[in-house]
Protein backbone atom coordinates (compact mmCIF):
# COMPACT_ATOMS: atom_id res chain seq x y z
CA UNK A 1 0.00 0.00 0.00
CA UNK A 2 1.49 3.87 -0.82
CA UNK A 3 1.34 5.24 2.83
CA UNK A 4 2.77 1.93 3.96
CA UNK A 5 5.54 2.03 1.86
CA UNK A 6 6.60 5.32 2.49
CA UNK A 7 6.27 4.52 6.06
CA UNK A 8 8.82 1.46 5.35
CA UNK A 9 10.93 3.59 3.78
CA UNK A 10 11.09 5.97 6.55
CA UNK A 11 11.76 3.13 8.99
CA UNK A 12 14.45 1.24 7.25
CA UNK A 13 16.44 4.46 6.40
CA UNK A 14 18.63 6.07 9.06
CA UNK A 15 22.07 5.25 10.82
CA UNK A 16 20.47 3.40 13.56
CA UNK A 17 18.46 1.02 11.43
CA UNK A 18 21.10 -1.77 10.72
CA UNK A 19 22.53 -1.57 14.48
CA UNK A 20 19.40 -1.47 16.31
CA UNK A 21 16.66 -3.20 14.04
CA UNK A 22 12.94 -3.31 13.57
CA UNK A 23 11.41 -4.32 16.24
CA UNK A 24 10.96 -3.08 19.43
CA UNK A 25 11.24 -5.36 22.69
CA UNK A 26 8.31 -6.11 24.61
CA UNK A 27 7.55 -5.18 28.31
CA UNK A 28 8.95 -7.51 29.76
CA UNK A 29 12.58 -6.75 28.70
CA UNK A 30 12.46 -4.02 30.32
CA UNK A 31 12.80 -4.98 33.77
CA UNK A 32 15.85 -6.70 32.05
CA UNK A 33 17.00 -3.70 30.51
CA UNK A 34 17.13 -1.67 33.60
CA UNK A 35 18.74 -4.57 35.55
CA UNK A 36 21.57 -5.11 33.21
CA UNK A 37 22.07 -1.09 33.18
CA UNK A 38 22.38 -1.60 36.93
CA UNK A 39 24.69 -4.27 36.50
CA UNK A 40 27.00 -1.86 34.50
CA UNK A 41 26.31 0.70 36.81
CA UNK A 42 27.66 -1.29 40.11
CA UNK A 43 30.99 -2.23 37.60
CA UNK A 44 31.42 0.96 37.23
CA UNK A 45 31.43 1.99 41.09
CA UNK A 46 33.33 -0.99 41.89
CA UNK A 47 36.09 -0.02 39.00
CA UNK A 48 36.59 3.40 39.93
CA UNK A 49 36.58 2.46 43.92
CA UNK A 50 39.21 0.09 43.13
CA UNK A 51 41.19 2.78 40.79
CA UNK A 52 41.10 5.25 43.70
CA UNK A 53 42.93 2.94 45.42
CA UNK A 54 46.10 3.51 43.05
CA UNK A 55 48.90 5.78 43.73
CA UNK A 56 48.59 7.32 40.53
CA UNK A 57 44.07 8.11 40.52
CA UNK A 58 43.05 8.46 44.20
CA UNK A 59 46.87 8.47 46.19
CA UNK A 60 49.59 11.19 46.96
CA UNK A 61 50.76 10.83 42.94
CA UNK A 62 47.52 11.76 41.39
CA UNK A 63 46.81 15.18 39.75
CA UNK A 64 43.94 16.40 41.89
CA UNK A 65 41.78 16.98 38.53
CA UNK A 66 42.56 13.17 37.67
CA UNK A 67 41.34 11.93 41.66
CA UNK A 68 38.50 14.61 41.09
CA UNK A 69 37.18 13.23 37.99
CA UNK A 70 37.53 9.68 39.35
CA UNK A 71 35.35 10.58 42.45
CA UNK A 72 32.78 12.29 40.79
CA UNK A 73 32.51 9.81 38.01
CA UNK A 74 31.99 7.22 40.72
CA UNK A 75 29.54 9.38 42.46
CA UNK A 76 27.58 9.61 38.62
CA UNK A 77 27.31 6.28 38.40
CA UNK A 78 26.36 5.31 41.77
CA UNK A 79 23.63 7.48 41.12
CA UNK A 80 22.64 5.69 37.88
CA UNK A 81 22.57 2.89 39.38
CA UNK A 82 19.82 3.74 41.83
CA UNK A 83 17.95 5.62 39.52
CA UNK A 84 17.43 1.90 37.19
CA UNK A 85 17.05 0.05 40.24
CA UNK A 86 14.30 2.47 41.06
CA UNK A 87 12.56 2.13 37.85
CA UNK A 88 13.25 -1.83 38.40
CA UNK A 89 11.11 -1.87 41.48
CA UNK A 90 8.23 0.08 40.15
CA UNK A 91 7.98 -2.21 37.49
CA UNK A 92 7.83 -5.29 40.25
CA UNK A 93 11.11 -6.37 39.81
CA UNK A 94 14.02 -7.02 41.89
CA UNK A 95 16.86 -4.11 42.19
CA UNK A 96 20.51 -5.47 40.73
CA UNK A 97 23.11 -5.09 43.23
CA UNK A 98 25.91 -7.37 41.55
CA UNK A 99 28.15 -6.46 38.47
CA UNK A 100 27.69 -7.06 34.96
CA UNK A 101 29.12 -10.87 34.81
CA UNK A 102 30.57 -10.66 31.04
CA UNK A 103 32.66 -7.29 31.94
CA UNK A 104 33.58 -7.58 35.73
CA UNK A 105 35.75 -10.66 34.34
CA UNK A 106 37.34 -8.31 31.88
CA UNK A 107 38.03 -6.12 34.74
CA UNK A 108 38.92 -8.80 37.14
CA UNK A 109 42.27 -9.93 34.92
CA UNK A 110 42.93 -6.51 33.57
CA UNK A 111 42.82 -5.13 37.30
CA UNK A 112 46.70 -6.98 37.75
CA UNK A 113 48.04 -4.70 34.43
CA UNK A 114 47.37 -1.87 35.66
CA UNK A 115 49.97 0.38 35.93
CA UNK A 116 49.94 3.65 34.73
CA UNK A 117 46.98 6.29 34.63
CA UNK A 118 47.00 5.40 30.71
CA UNK A 119 46.36 1.66 31.72
CA UNK A 120 43.68 3.06 34.23
CA UNK A 121 41.67 5.35 31.96
CA UNK A 122 41.95 2.29 28.66
CA UNK A 123 39.85 0.49 31.33
CA UNK A 124 37.83 3.14 32.02
CA UNK A 125 37.05 4.33 28.56
CA UNK A 126 35.86 0.42 27.72
CA UNK A 127 33.46 0.68 30.89
CA UNK A 128 31.95 3.67 29.79
CA UNK A 129 31.46 2.61 26.28
CA UNK A 130 29.56 -0.21 26.87
CA UNK A 131 27.30 1.81 29.00
CA UNK A 132 26.91 4.41 26.71
CA UNK A 133 26.01 2.09 23.31
CA UNK A 134 24.06 -0.40 26.07
CA UNK A 135 21.77 2.90 27.06
CA UNK A 136 21.76 4.63 23.70
CA UNK A 137 19.93 0.69 21.96
CA UNK A 138 17.98 0.32 25.34
CA UNK A 139 16.56 3.56 23.86
CA UNK A 140 14.84 1.68 20.99
CA UNK A 141 13.97 -1.53 22.94
CA UNK A 142 12.34 -0.32 26.37
CA UNK A 143 8.36 -0.17 25.94
CA UNK A 144 7.75 3.70 27.70
CA UNK A 145 8.56 7.59 26.92
CA UNK A 146 9.11 7.25 30.58
CA UNK A 147 12.22 5.23 30.17
CA UNK A 148 13.18 5.94 27.00
CA UNK A 149 14.21 9.25 28.66
CA UNK A 150 15.94 7.78 31.17
CA UNK A 151 17.95 5.53 29.17
CA UNK A 152 18.90 8.75 26.82
CA UNK A 153 19.66 10.98 29.84
CA UNK A 154 22.51 8.39 31.40
CA UNK A 155 23.32 7.66 27.74
CA UNK A 156 24.45 11.41 27.30
CA UNK A 157 26.29 11.03 30.54
CA UNK A 158 28.28 8.22 29.84
CA UNK A 159 29.37 9.55 26.88
CA UNK A 160 30.86 12.59 28.19
CA UNK A 161 33.15 10.62 30.84
CA UNK A 162 34.12 8.86 27.69
CA UNK A 163 34.82 12.43 25.99
CA UNK A 164 37.07 13.48 28.18
CA UNK A 165 38.57 10.32 29.43
CA UNK A 166 39.30 9.98 25.33
CA UNK A 167 40.87 13.35 25.60
CA UNK A 168 43.30 13.16 28.81
CA UNK A 169 44.34 9.38 26.78
CA UNK A 170 45.71 11.43 24.39
CA UNK A 171 47.66 13.67 26.30
CA UNK A 172 48.86 10.88 28.11
CA UNK A 173 49.91 9.09 24.92
CA UNK A 174 51.49 12.42 23.98
CA UNK A 175 53.48 12.78 26.96
CA UNK A 176 51.60 15.93 28.17
CA UNK A 177 49.93 15.45 31.36
CA UNK A 178 50.41 18.62 32.53
CA UNK A 179 47.85 20.16 30.32
CA UNK A 180 45.19 17.87 31.99
CA UNK A 181 44.31 20.25 34.32
CA UNK A 182 41.89 23.10 35.10
CA UNK A 183 41.42 25.67 33.25
CA UNK A 184 43.83 23.93 30.35
CA UNK A 185 45.96 25.70 29.37
CA UNK A 186 44.42 25.75 25.87
CA UNK A 187 46.91 27.79 23.45
CA UNK A 188 49.54 24.84 24.67
CA UNK A 189 46.81 21.84 23.92
CA UNK A 190 47.75 19.68 20.50
CA UNK A 191 45.34 20.43 17.65
CA UNK A 192 43.92 16.84 17.95
CA UNK A 193 42.57 17.98 21.87
CA UNK A 194 39.89 19.35 20.18
CA UNK A 195 38.05 16.15 18.10
CA UNK A 196 39.65 12.99 19.72
CA UNK A 197 36.62 13.70 22.21
CA UNK A 198 34.29 12.36 19.68
CA UNK A 199 35.42 10.31 17.37
CA UNK A 200 31.75 9.26 15.89
CA UNK A 201 29.34 11.47 14.21
CA UNK A 202 26.72 8.99 15.42
CA UNK A 203 26.99 7.19 18.92
CA UNK A 204 27.64 3.08 18.08
CA UNK A 205 25.61 0.53 19.28
CA UNK A 206 27.43 -2.54 18.17
CA UNK A 207 28.93 -2.61 21.75
CA UNK A 208 25.61 -2.95 23.65
CA UNK A 209 25.26 -5.14 26.36
CA UNK A 210 22.47 -7.64 25.42
CA UNK A 211 19.14 -6.88 27.24
CA UNK A 212 19.53 -10.35 29.72
CA UNK A 213 23.09 -9.92 30.23
CA UNK A 214 23.15 -8.73 33.57
CA UNK A 215 19.42 -9.48 34.57
CA UNK A 216 18.52 -10.99 37.85
CA UNK A 217 18.58 -14.58 37.28
CA UNK B 1 21.68 39.41 5.34
CA UNK B 2 20.65 36.80 7.08
CA UNK B 3 23.36 34.01 7.72
CA UNK B 4 21.46 31.33 5.72
CA UNK B 5 21.23 33.17 2.53
CA UNK B 6 24.78 31.98 1.30
CA UNK B 7 23.63 28.13 1.71
CA UNK B 8 21.59 26.73 -1.19
CA UNK B 9 18.30 25.74 -0.23
CA UNK B 10 17.94 22.40 -2.73
CA UNK B 11 14.54 21.81 -0.90
CA UNK B 12 12.93 24.86 -2.25
CA UNK B 13 10.92 23.03 -4.97
CA UNK B 14 10.26 19.95 -3.24
CA UNK B 15 6.96 20.09 -1.76
CA UNK B 16 4.93 20.88 -5.06
CA UNK B 17 7.19 18.58 -7.04
CA UNK B 18 6.15 15.46 -4.61
CA UNK B 19 2.82 17.01 -4.11
CA UNK B 20 2.14 16.56 -7.45
CA UNK B 21 3.15 13.16 -7.74
CA UNK B 22 1.24 12.31 -4.52
CA UNK B 23 -2.02 13.34 -6.08
CA UNK B 24 -0.91 11.17 -9.22
CA UNK B 25 -0.43 8.65 -7.19
CA UNK B 26 -3.77 8.71 -4.69
CA UNK B 27 -5.27 9.37 -7.91
CA UNK B 28 -4.32 6.13 -9.26
CA UNK B 29 -5.06 4.34 -6.17
CA UNK B 30 -8.88 5.65 -6.79
CA UNK B 31 -8.75 4.54 -9.96
CA UNK B 32 -7.82 0.91 -8.91
CA UNK B 33 -10.23 1.16 -5.92
CA UNK B 34 -13.26 1.82 -8.59
CA UNK B 35 -11.97 -0.68 -11.20
CA UNK B 36 -10.78 -3.61 -9.58
CA UNK B 37 -12.32 -3.84 -5.57
CA UNK B 38 -15.22 -0.90 -5.64
CA UNK B 39 -18.03 -3.35 -5.49
CA UNK B 40 -17.07 -5.35 -2.05
CA UNK B 41 -15.16 -2.88 -0.41
CA UNK B 42 -18.31 -0.54 -0.48
CA UNK B 43 -19.43 -2.27 2.86
CA UNK B 44 -16.28 -2.28 4.48
CA UNK B 45 -15.88 1.35 3.72
CA UNK B 46 -18.97 2.43 5.00
CA UNK B 47 -17.53 1.11 8.15
CA UNK B 48 -13.94 2.26 8.43
CA UNK B 49 -14.78 5.79 7.21
CA UNK B 50 -15.26 7.44 10.45
CA UNK B 51 -12.50 6.12 12.26
CA UNK B 52 -10.39 7.04 9.40
CA UNK B 53 -11.71 10.36 9.58
CA UNK B 54 -10.90 11.04 12.86
CA UNK B 55 -7.63 9.97 12.15
CA UNK B 56 -7.35 12.55 9.28
CA UNK B 57 -8.34 15.39 12.04
CA UNK B 58 -5.84 14.08 14.66
CA UNK B 59 -2.25 14.18 12.80
CA UNK B 60 -0.82 13.69 16.22
CA UNK B 61 1.70 10.98 14.98
CA UNK B 62 3.59 10.06 12.20
CA UNK B 63 1.61 6.61 11.70
CA UNK B 64 -1.91 8.79 11.69
CA UNK B 65 -0.43 11.00 8.73
CA UNK B 66 0.40 8.31 6.71
CA UNK B 67 -3.05 6.72 7.66
CA UNK B 68 -4.51 10.35 6.88
CA UNK B 69 -3.02 10.19 3.43
CA UNK B 70 -4.77 6.60 3.02
CA UNK B 71 -7.40 7.74 4.44
CA UNK B 72 -8.12 10.27 1.99
CA UNK B 73 -8.31 7.87 -0.23
CA UNK B 74 -10.72 5.93 1.70
CA UNK B 75 -13.13 8.95 2.38
CA UNK B 76 -13.30 9.20 -1.56
CA UNK B 77 -14.13 6.15 -2.25
CA UNK B 78 -16.71 6.22 0.65
CA UNK B 79 -18.08 9.23 -1.27
CA UNK B 80 -18.22 7.33 -4.14
CA UNK B 81 -20.20 4.51 -2.55
CA UNK B 82 -22.75 6.36 -1.45
CA UNK B 83 -23.96 7.20 -4.75
CA UNK B 84 -27.02 5.06 -4.80
CA UNK B 85 -28.56 7.59 -2.52
CA UNK B 86 -29.26 11.20 -3.83
CA UNK B 87 -27.03 13.74 -2.53
CA UNK B 88 -28.04 16.70 -0.49
CA UNK B 89 -27.99 19.63 -3.02
CA UNK B 90 -25.11 21.72 -1.75
CA UNK B 91 -27.11 24.96 -1.43
CA UNK B 92 -29.27 23.13 1.38
CA UNK B 93 -26.06 21.95 3.64
CA UNK B 94 -25.16 23.81 6.67
CA UNK B 95 -21.96 25.87 5.30
CA UNK B 96 -18.99 24.31 6.61
CA UNK B 97 -16.60 25.73 8.50
CA UNK B 98 -12.82 25.78 6.42
CA UNK B 99 -10.61 23.53 7.20
CA UNK B 100 -7.59 23.79 9.21
CA UNK B 101 -4.76 24.94 7.35
CA UNK B 102 -2.53 21.46 6.51
CA UNK B 103 0.79 21.13 7.99
CA UNK B 104 3.82 20.71 6.12
CA UNK B 105 5.37 18.63 8.84
CA UNK B 106 2.66 16.67 10.79
CA UNK B 107 2.87 14.28 13.37
CA UNK B 108 6.34 13.25 13.97
CA UNK B 109 7.84 14.95 10.88
CA UNK B 110 7.24 18.01 12.91
CA UNK B 111 10.50 17.20 15.50
CA UNK B 112 12.15 15.61 12.83
CA UNK B 113 12.04 19.33 10.91
CA UNK B 114 12.91 20.87 14.12
CA UNK B 115 16.19 18.35 14.22
CA UNK B 116 17.60 19.29 11.26
CA UNK B 117 16.44 23.08 11.95
CA UNK B 118 18.53 22.44 14.67
CA UNK B 119 21.31 20.83 12.95
CA UNK B 120 21.60 23.55 10.50
CA UNK B 121 21.67 26.28 13.27
CA UNK B 122 24.41 24.39 14.66
CA UNK B 123 26.41 24.22 11.45
CA UNK B 124 25.70 28.08 10.83
CA UNK B 125 26.59 28.89 14.03
CA UNK B 126 30.10 26.73 13.61
CA UNK B 127 30.49 28.52 10.13
CA UNK B 128 30.02 31.96 11.08
CA UNK B 129 32.89 31.18 14.32
CA UNK B 130 35.22 30.03 11.27
CA UNK B 131 34.44 33.36 9.54
CA UNK B 132 35.31 35.42 13.03
CA UNK B 133 38.26 33.25 13.45
CA UNK B 134 39.57 34.64 9.64
CA UNK B 135 38.74 37.89 9.94
CA UNK B 136 40.42 37.80 13.61
CA UNK B 137 37.68 38.99 15.69
CA UNK B 138 38.61 36.75 18.28
CA UNK B 139 41.90 37.54 18.86
CA UNK B 140 44.43 34.26 19.03
CA UNK B 141 42.40 30.64 18.42
CA UNK B 142 43.91 27.92 19.81
CA UNK B 143 44.31 25.36 17.56
CA UNK B 144 42.80 22.60 19.77
CA UNK B 145 39.54 25.11 19.29
CA UNK B 146 40.11 25.21 15.44
CA UNK B 147 40.13 21.48 15.17
CA UNK B 148 36.90 21.24 17.55
CA UNK B 149 34.80 23.86 15.97
CA UNK B 150 35.44 21.96 12.46
CA UNK B 151 34.91 18.82 13.47
CA UNK B 152 31.56 19.56 15.83
CA UNK B 153 30.45 21.57 12.54
CA UNK B 154 31.05 18.13 10.11
CA UNK B 155 29.30 15.95 12.62
CA UNK B 156 26.17 18.60 12.70
CA UNK B 157 26.19 18.83 9.03
CA UNK B 158 26.12 14.71 9.06
CA UNK B 159 23.03 15.14 11.68
CA UNK B 160 21.41 17.39 9.54
CA UNK B 161 21.59 15.40 6.52
CA UNK B 162 20.21 12.48 8.84
CA UNK B 163 17.07 14.46 9.72
CA UNK B 164 16.64 15.86 6.00
CA UNK B 165 16.75 12.59 4.74
CA UNK B 166 14.25 11.37 6.64
CA UNK B 167 11.95 14.30 5.90
CA UNK B 168 12.81 13.24 2.00
CA UNK B 169 11.86 10.00 2.40
CA UNK B 170 8.89 11.15 4.22
CA UNK B 171 7.82 13.26 0.70
CA UNK B 172 8.39 16.77 2.84
CA UNK B 173 10.68 19.25 1.95
CA UNK B 174 13.53 19.38 3.77
CA UNK B 175 15.32 22.29 5.35
CA UNK B 176 18.53 23.76 4.78
CA UNK B 177 18.12 26.69 7.19
CA UNK B 178 17.21 27.14 10.78
CA UNK B 179 13.60 28.41 10.83
CA UNK B 180 13.18 27.88 14.62
CA UNK B 181 12.00 30.24 17.09
CA UNK B 182 15.20 30.13 18.70
CA UNK B 183 17.44 31.53 15.80
CA UNK B 184 17.52 34.95 15.91
CA UNK B 185 18.59 35.16 19.23
CA UNK B 186 20.99 32.91 18.99
CA UNK B 187 22.91 34.37 16.07
CA UNK B 188 22.93 37.84 17.90
CA UNK B 189 24.06 35.98 20.79
CA UNK B 190 26.91 34.68 18.28
CA UNK B 191 27.52 37.63 16.54
CA UNK B 192 28.36 39.89 20.27
CA UNK B 193 30.45 36.72 20.67
CA UNK B 194 34.42 38.45 21.04
CA UNK B 195 36.37 36.34 22.35
CA UNK B 196 37.30 32.35 22.60
CA UNK B 197 35.70 31.86 25.84
CA UNK B 198 32.63 33.95 24.46
CA UNK B 199 32.30 31.54 21.44
CA UNK B 200 32.55 28.91 23.59
CA UNK B 201 30.15 29.27 25.98
CA UNK B 202 27.51 30.30 23.56
CA UNK B 203 28.48 26.86 21.77
CA UNK B 204 27.99 24.81 25.23
CA UNK B 205 24.41 26.45 25.54
CA UNK B 206 23.39 25.22 21.82
CA UNK B 207 25.07 22.23 22.33
CA UNK B 208 23.52 21.10 25.80
CA UNK B 209 19.98 22.81 24.14
CA UNK B 210 20.65 19.91 21.32
CA UNK B 211 21.09 17.31 23.73
CA UNK B 212 18.03 18.05 25.80
CA UNK B 213 15.69 18.61 23.22
CA UNK B 214 17.20 15.04 21.76
CA UNK B 215 16.38 13.28 25.07
CA UNK B 216 13.14 14.91 25.09
CA UNK B 217 12.56 13.70 21.66
CA UNK B 218 13.41 10.34 22.54
CA UNK B 219 9.98 10.63 24.71
CA UNK B 220 7.19 12.34 21.97
CA UNK B 221 9.07 10.62 18.65
CA UNK B 222 6.86 7.62 17.72
CA UNK B 223 8.87 6.03 15.05
CA UNK B 224 11.66 3.95 16.10
CA UNK B 225 14.33 5.09 13.83
CA UNK B 226 13.38 8.41 14.39
CA UNK B 227 13.42 7.30 18.20
CA UNK B 228 17.00 5.73 17.29
CA UNK B 229 18.35 8.74 15.26
CA UNK B 230 17.48 10.83 18.23
CA UNK B 231 19.17 8.20 20.65
CA UNK B 232 22.16 7.99 19.03
CA UNK B 233 23.28 11.76 17.87
CA UNK B 234 22.31 12.89 21.60
CA UNK B 235 25.74 11.25 23.12
CA UNK B 236 27.75 13.17 20.41
CA UNK B 237 26.16 17.00 21.15
CA UNK B 238 26.57 16.00 24.84
CA UNK B 239 30.30 14.82 24.11
CA UNK B 240 30.59 18.36 22.68
CA UNK B 241 29.75 19.60 25.54
CA UNK B 242 31.83 18.10 27.47
CA UNK B 243 34.69 19.09 25.36
CA UNK B 244 33.62 22.79 25.64
CA UNK B 245 33.30 22.64 29.44
CA UNK B 246 36.82 21.13 29.77
CA UNK B 247 37.97 24.23 27.17
CA UNK B 248 36.18 26.83 29.57
CA UNK B 249 37.65 25.27 32.47
CA UNK B 250 34.51 24.23 33.92
CA UNK B 251 33.91 21.09 35.58
CA UNK B 252 33.39 18.91 32.04
CA UNK B 253 30.06 16.55 33.19
CA UNK B 254 28.42 18.90 35.73
CA UNK B 255 25.58 16.91 35.79
CA UNK B 256 24.22 13.13 36.63
CA UNK B 257 21.51 13.01 34.34
CA UNK B 258 20.65 15.30 31.03
CA UNK B 259 17.51 17.48 31.63
CA UNK B 260 15.11 18.46 29.41
CA UNK B 261 14.20 22.25 30.55
CA UNK B 262 15.69 23.78 27.67
CA UNK B 263 14.60 21.22 25.47
CA UNK B 264 12.83 22.55 22.04
CA UNK B 265 9.65 21.68 21.32
CA UNK B 266 7.90 20.62 18.39
CA UNK B 267 6.21 24.14 18.24
CA UNK B 268 9.76 25.46 18.30
CA UNK B 269 9.57 24.99 14.58
CA UNK B 270 8.79 28.95 13.05
CA UNK B 271 6.97 26.66 9.74
CA UNK B 272 3.00 25.75 9.04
Amino acid sequence: MHSKNRFRQFSAHGPAAAATGAAQGAPRDDVAALQTAASLENLAVQTYQMALTLPFIGGPQAKPEVKMFAERTMMQHSEHAAAFNAAVQRLGGKPQTAPDPKYAEMVRQALPAIKTPDDAVGLAITLEDVAAQTYAKDVGLVSTAELRQLFASVAGVESMHKAILLTVQALLKANQPQLIARPPQIAELPSSAGSVGFPDAFCPTAMAAPVEEGAVK
Amino acid sequence: MSIFSRRAKPGGDAAMVISERELSELTRQLDELHESTFPPLCKGLDELTANLGAVVRQPSTRRSFFLGAAGAVALGAAAACSGGQPAAPAASRTPASPPPPQETYPGDLKMVAVAAALENLAVSAYEEVLRKVGTGELGAVPPAVATFVQTAMKQHSDHAQAWNTALSRAGKPILSDAPLSITQQQMALLAAARSVPDVAKFALNLENVAAQTYTAATTNLSDHTAIMTAATIQPVETMHAAILNFIIGEYPIPDTFIGISTALKPDSLAVR
